[in-house]
């Protein structure tokens, strides 16, 4: 780490140094705590007393042994009887197929609105925005009919399907296309080469930052969904992860701690996935939203 | 700007096109004319039978107490967006002057972005356990404070054995009843007013402040860094060349930000719906509501009329948000 730059106004005083340093700690505690309270939970026998985990941990100023205060059975039980499988099958499957429809669906539609002249193009872009102001939560109940009416009622294609595309991956593609030099379009316009093949072969590769961002957003959004899902999946064999917690903390409500070990199943494959493409989360990335 | 495209003529261009235009046009703006029809009669899903009874929906809405409440908590929520201004824009700045360790600080403040809803809100609701939850442990003092209250006011001001019975100055006994506050328990964080609005606000507060973060950070990348050291140069504090420089700066950020987030906290579900679970509806705000009525009560015109209402007070703030996007540029 950077010794750390002169602000505007000269060096820091240490005093403020120390107050925004511990407010970033202080808010760093906070963004892991809820997460390590779950976990530690989920790990609880079921005998212990509920509330604050730590305090089996650590006792008299010391750590207790593991077996005190850890406990596989809360994972064991949600696998067994919560049968956790299927929705982490389904919700690797369905964050899947979204990610990778939304980056080809995006990618597709973009082109055209980025690099073709042809009659209707301001039209359809400004259409494909006007559904941001469109959100899925005023319209759940025609969306359910249409789904039900498509054969997509209870189904995991019916979780994927509405959400296959969406206006915000267009207009990132879009951007990201218009970015790339003409030139390099004529060469393979020149070559021979059908459109098609110039948007497999040239242009997506030379957006593949903004296609992996889009994934990834696509990603997060898709692991989290709950209301939709909620919705349009009835049979448990069909549950998502957050469905299936959220039927256990129905089915379960005398003991939590097997709803906090199917969560634990939630939180680590996307934290695992975050931290693995850190890289892609800079600020940069979020900048688009800005020039809007 | 091409002036005239380089490939793709006649109908390719409409080909690329139509995944992207068959699903939002089916699913969006297909729902969108479908959700009006719908609040204008009465709709069984699946007999698909469908009644046409005008504005019924709306007059039994707006005469639905419920519906206001829920819509009154959707307002109150709006106050998570000043507070997430203040949060996200302090975290950009430290992180923007590079204090030690900036780069694992902006890690961690992220996490909570990519942790799913309902896992937030379950670890939420471990904090916010109202017999042992540690959010309860700590409100312990705050709560004998006010216990303290009650014994000063039951010593000099109560009617029956107060020292100063009914007699009492009425300043003193002002004060004594300002402090006298009922119910002098703990916080029911998770069933009772106004903590049920409350507890979820702080799960969007935890998981939107780092997201809001970055899009400030994009915003400080913008400000050329020459401007502050020049305004540092001539003898500008601190808080000064802040106040002058930096915030003009990111002003449109600000703006962009406060949109956002208003516009999702509108459109709040999850949090309610888990960290509050199994609360009376008109604890709630308007999604909620909407899937209640949908879900739960099968009245699915009713909750397309008060999708409708929704969609437009959203509207109000989508409008803003582009004027204010268009003066920008």
């Amino acid at each position: 780490m950077s010794a750390g730059r002169d602000t505007p106004g000269g060096r820091r005083p240490l005093h403020i140094s120390a107050v925004i340093y511990c407010t970033a700690l202080l808010l760093a505690a906070l963004s892991i705590g809820p997460g390590l309270w779950l976990v530690l939970g989920a790990f609880q026998p079921v005998g212990a007393a509920a509330g604050n985990p730590l305090d089996q941990v650590v006792q008299d100023g010391a750590i207790t042994h593991p077996s005190t205060w850890a406990t596989t059975a809360n994972f064991q039980q949600a696998w067994r009887d919560g049968d956790m499988g299927r929705p982490l099958l389904n919700s690797i499957i369905v964050t899947f197929a979204r990610a990778g429809l939304n980056v080809i669906l995006a990618a597709l539609a973009a082109y055209p609105l980025a690099r073709m002249r042809f009659r209707g193009r301001r039209i359809i872009f400004l259409a494909i925005l006007a559904t941001t102001m469109i959100p899925e939560q005023v319209i759940v109940v025609p969306m359910f009919r249409i789904a039900l009416n498509l054969g997509l009622y209870d189904t995991l294609a019916g979780v994927v399907v509405p959400f296959s595309v969406s206006a915000f991956g267009v207009f990132m593609c879009r951007q990201a296309f218009m970015q790339v030099p003409k030139s390099v379009e004529e060469a393979a316009v020149i070559d021979g080469a059908s459109s098609l093949r110039i948007w497999w072969s040239v242009m997506l590769p030379l957006i593949t930052p903004t296609l992996a961002t889009l994934a990834l957003f696509s990603i997060i959004f898709a692991w989290s969904d709950l209301l939709w899902s909620l919705i349009i999946l009835q049979s448990p064999s069909q549950y998502t992860l957050p469905v299936a917690i959220n039927s256990l903390l129905g089915t379960f409500s005398t003991n939590p701690r097997v709803a906090y070990a199917a969560s634990v199943l939630a939180l680590v494959p996307i934290v695992v996935i975050f931290i693995a493409t850190r890289r892609f989360f800079r600020p940069e990335m979020f900048g688009g939203a800005t020039k809007g | 700007m091409n002036e005239r495209g380089l490939v793709g003529h006649g109908i390719v261009p409409y080909l690329y096109l139509t995944p992207a235009i068959l699903v939002l046009g089916v699913f969006f703006f297909g729902s969108f004319l479908w959700v009006i029809m719908y609040s204008l009669g009465t709709l069984n899903v699946f007999e698909q039978s469908f009644t046409f009874t005008g504005f019924d929906n709306y007059v039994q809405l707006f005469n639905d107490e419920r519906f206001w409440m829920c819509l009154g908590n959707s307002f109150l929520y709006l106050l998570v967006t000043p507070a997430l201004i203040a949060i996200s824009l302090a975290c950009a700045l430290a992180i923007d002057a590079q204090i030690r360790g900036a780069n694992t600080f902006r890690l961690l403040f992220f996490l909570p972005v990519v942790t799913p809803t309902i896992v937030a809100a379950i670890g939420w609701r471990i904090l916010f356990n109202e017999q042992s939850g540690l959010l309860t442990t700590l409100a312990q003092p705050v709560v004998s404070v006010g216990d303290a209250a009650r014994i000063m006011h039951a010593a000099f001001v109560s009617e029956e054995w107060g020292l100063l019975g009914g007699n009492a100055h009425p300043a003193v006994a002002g004060v004594m009843a300002t402090l006298h506050v009922e119910p002098l328990s703990t916080p029911r964080w998770l069933t009772e007013r106004p903590w049920t609005l409350i507890s979820p606000m702080v799960v969007t507060l935890w998981k939107g402040f780092g997201f809001y973060m970055m899009i400030f950070l994009a915003g400080l990348l913008a400000v050329p860094r020459e401007l502050r050291e020049a305004a540092a140069l001539d003898g500008a504090g601190r808080w000064t060349s802040f106040l002058h420089v930096t915030l003009p700066s990111i002003w449109p950020t600000m703006t962009l930000v406060t949109i956002l987030s208003s516009i999702s906290a509108l459109k709040v579900f999850d949090e309610i719906f888990v960290t509050v679970r199994g609360v009376p509806v008109d604890h709630q705000t308007a999604v909620p509501f909407v899937y209640d009525a949908a879900f739960n009560q099968g009245s699915f015109g009713t909750a397309c009329a008060a999708g409708v209402v929704l969609f437009v007070i959203l509207l109000v703030f989508s409008i803003i948000n582009l004027r204010l996007t268009r003066d920008r540029s």
